[in-house]
């Protein structure tokens, strides 16, 4: 049996060094995994089943995509795309919202075009637990 | 005539039992509180295997971790579950590595390490652990790594909590001449 002296101190020498890597480690960890990711971030639009442009997410532009209906306003800000517009009745891909994450896609089924965000780790359609 | 066998049990296995039975009730009772994060936990019951560790050594502080982890599980249910895997993990991560401090402790006495900084190597070798399975495993998505910095830093605070609660136990029982 370890034979410990009386007092325990609050932090010994070894504590210090246990506590200056944690700090390290999690300074680290904090500036490794926290950088805005995806600087190269790019999205593909589709028009008619065939790739029509390729888009770099952080170069902010509106686009004008000429799809059988009319036109579909594409809008891109800060790494993130969205369908501002589309001549279809639904709207679904303007209710999509904004695009973000590698593999997130929205479609404008009357006016033939889509856009899917380009990533190496595409995103899971469902997560069932 | 029947031949009755009989396994001869030590003083340390009945430690162990014992030393377990309380680390389970206390995993069961923080079980039962509501998490603000999935993976997140008191890890009081690390406190027991902190306590173990700095009073009776490694290999009986491996096992009440893992007998713990093992039994309480069966005991709540979630036994082979990927709750059972990610604590699993974890305890695996944290013991192996207490084992580490604990033998740099005593080959470099000025330099050993306390309750403290066990306390929160436990902790942060846990989550890692853990978190490594259920990237690996679970959700191998680069946005869970995100979470990381965020469980861990919750991971040393907690760390530092059980680490400073296993001091104040240790001083107690050290006080008691009965207990030494």
């Amino acid at each position: 049996m370890d034979t410990q002296s009386r007092s325990i101190p609050l932090i010994s020498r070894g504590d210090g060094v246990v506590i200056g890597v944690a700090v390290a480690l999690l300074l680290a960890v904090f500036i490794t995994l926290w950088q805005p990711e995806g600087h190269g971030a790019e999205a593909v639009v589709y028009l008619n089943g065939n790739r029509w442009a390729r888009l770099n997410l952080f170069q902010n532009q509106d686009i004008k995509v000429p799809g059988p209906l009319g036109i579909s306003q594409l809008q891109v800000r800060d790494g993130k795309i969205r369908f501002v517009d589309s001549p279809c009745p639904t709207k679904l891909c303007v209710h999509a919202g904004w695009l973000s994450q590698g593999g997130e896609s929205a479609t404008c089924l009357p006016n033939h075009v889509s856009v899917q965000v380009l990533g190496d780790d595409p995103r899971f359609d469902t997560i069932n637990f | 005539m029947t031949v009755t066998r009989i396994i001869q049990t030590t003083r340390d296995d009945h430690l162990i039992a014992a030393l377990t039975a309380l680390a389970i009730t206390i995993h069961i009772a923080e079980s039962a509180l509501p998490s603000p994060l999935p993976g997140i936990k008191p890890g009081l019951a690390n406190v027991v295997t902190l306590l173990v560790l700095c009073r009776y050594g490694w290999r009986m502080a491996a096992w009440v971790s893992l007998l713990r982890v093992l039994v309480g599980s069966i005991l709540i249910g979630t036994f082979l579950s990927p709750t059972f895997f990610l604590s699993a993990s974890g305890a695996l991560a944290s013991v192996l590595f207490l084992g580490l401090l604990h033998a740099f402790s005593k080959t470099f006495p000025k330099w050993s390490v306390g309750p403290l900084g066990l306390g929160i190597a436990a902790a942060m070798t846990h989550m890692t652990g853990q978190f490594l399975l259920a990237y690996t495993l679970f959700i191998p998505h680069s946005g869970i790594l995100r979470l990381f910095p965020v469980l861990l830093a919750l991971s040393t605070i907690l760390g530092i909590v059980s680490g400073l609660l296993t001091r104040a136990v240790l001083a107690r029982l050290n006080d008691n001449p009965a207990l030494t």
